[in-house]
């Protein structure tokens, strides 16, 4: 089932053109793996699809809608893990913002994060700690932990591993292929890493 | 964290004020309606002696403390409420609305500030909400651009847009995700316009543009200046007020300083 398609979409930035005409379809349970050098529009692409960024031309449709703002159904993981959370807000403070959207009882909150913490192989100690108390690896954990909070279709991967080692690099690309066996969620997974992207998609755009 | 041993001086001298015009009745000793005989040199009655009406100096400086403090501190909460508003929501938004407040602010930002203040004090009345709201909404400018140009720096932050995917309001990423960021940079603002008011309207009521009623630092200044307590020489009734605003001043500015220092200390290393 198609979830996600960009139609003939680019954007500039001022005279510099940042993406030029990029199409794509992604069905549920996909990835499609976007690469290329770096300045190529992989990031700007990601944002649009993302909804978090308007294309000069083209559009973005998610479940049928054109896209005009982000969605929760997307869901973004970015490059830098410590800085995608707010450095005054401790672990469980972040996470709780995210239940408490989802209207889930703040009763419920430690026991909902204990279960998705198991699940992504994370220990309960981190939940008290501040962004930068955290390892990379930790924290790109508890993004897709985050993420997958207000269980989305879509995840678009802005070079998940790159600022990883190569053994940490490892256990996300697996955490993530396990998510999507088990939910079915679609991915964009962004690297100019060639194996990288080999080993996740399902088919490849090279930008 | 270490604590900063440079924050005790200052912050001792706001907490005795804070606690002085708090509860004045507990250190006055006597109430500012009480008279005696006038002009009397300190004594053991009166410790810095009593003024033209027969007031005791001593009681007038402690209750002088709370209307000075009060419109400092109220005068500070309004310029950083509405310099935070217009910032977050201009560096926010962008765009027309920013331009549009972004003028505003650059008109207030050139107003001159003590003209203007003795002229709208003069035509709407020499009360404190009057001082307060017009001390406030004269001062907010430069927090207002502090604060836009910290919310443009993080308002692409790889959090911001997290919280924008997650679906959060624009108002709860403004409140809950950016202000705590912009706060330490609004606390040496709050402070240093504190300390403006503080002097703003010791110079107002100086000027005689205070309520006569209400007692306060630069009102004593202003009184002995009017009844001859300069001319016989009774320093005791001009100086100490003057002292105190002096004091209150340093204490409150040093605190901003230091703070600021420390978070540039921070940011250093």
């Amino acid at each position: 089932m198609l979830i996600l398609e960009a139609e003939h979409i680019s954007r500039s930035y001022g005279m510099n053109p940042a993406l030029n005409d990029f199409s794509l379809s992604l069905s549920s349970g996909e990835t499609v793996g976007l690469t290329g050098p770096s300045g190529s529009g992989k990031s700007t692409c990601a944002r649009i699809l993302a909804g978090l960024e308007r294309s000069d031309t083209g559009s973005v449709r998610y479940a049928e809608k054109t896209l005009t703002r982000p969605d929760p159904g997307i869901q973004m993981i970015f490059q830098d893990p410590a800085g995608s959370f707010n450095p005054v807000l401790t672990i469980r403070q972040s996470l709780s913002a995210v239940l408490s959207l989802r209207r889930v009882p703040k009763s419920d909150h430690h026991a909902v994060l204990l279960a998705e913490f198991e699940r992504a192989g994370l220990q309960t100690e981190i939940l008290s700690r501040y962004p930068d108390q955290i390892s990379g690896g930790q924290a790109q954990r508890v993004a897709i932990v985050r993420g997958m909070l207000v269980h989305p279709r879509v995840m678009i991967l802005d070079e998940p591993t790159s600022a990883l080692d190569v053994s940490v690099q490892a256990q996300i690309l697996h955490l993530l292929k396990d998510i999507q066996k088990e939910n079915g969620v679609a991915y964009v997974f962004i690297s100019h890493d060639p194996s990288v992207v080999e080993f996740m998609a399902d088919r490849v755009i090279c930008l | 964290m270490k604590f900063d041993r440079r924050y005790i001086l200052p912050g001792l001298l706001i907490l005795i004020l804070l606690t002085v015009a708090a509860v004045p009745g507990l250190f006055a000793p006597y109430s500012i309606t009480d008279r005696d005989a006038t002009y009397q040199a300190p004594g053991p009655d009166h410790l810095l002696g009593t003024d033209n009406m027969g007031k005791d100096i001593f009681s007038l400086l402690i209750y002088g403390a709370r209307w000075t403090l009060m419109i400092g501190f109220a005068s500070g909460l309004l310029a950083v409420f509405v310099g935070t508003a217009v910032g977050l929501l201009a560096g926010w938004r962008k765009g027309i609305l920013d331009e549009f407040l972004m003028g505003t602010t650059d008109i207030v930002l050139i107003l001159p500030k003590i003209p203007l203040v003795i002229v709208l004090a003069a035509y709407l009345g020499p009360g404190p909400s009057v001082l307060i709201f017009v001390l406030g909404l004269l001062s907010w400018e430069s927090i207002a651009r502090v604060v836009r140009s910290k919310v443009i720096q993080i308002r692409s932050a790889e959090y911001i847009l997290a919280a924008r995917c997650l679906g959060f309001s624009d108002v709860r990423i403004m409140v809950r995700e950016i202000l705590p960021v912009v706060f330490p940079v609004i606390v040496p603002k709050f402070v240093l316009v504190t300390a403006a008011a503080m002097i703003s309207e010791a110079s107002l009521a100086f000027l005689g543009l205070s309520d006569p009623l209400m007692v306060s630092w630069g009102g004593m200044i202003s009184d002995a200046f009017t009844y001859s307590g300069f001319l016989r020489g009774m320093w005791y009734w001009w100086l100490p007020p003057a002292l105190c605003i002096i004091l209150g001043v340093l204490a409150i500015t040093s605190l901003a300083f230091i703070h600021e220092r420390g978070v540039r200390e921070v940011v250093q290393v």
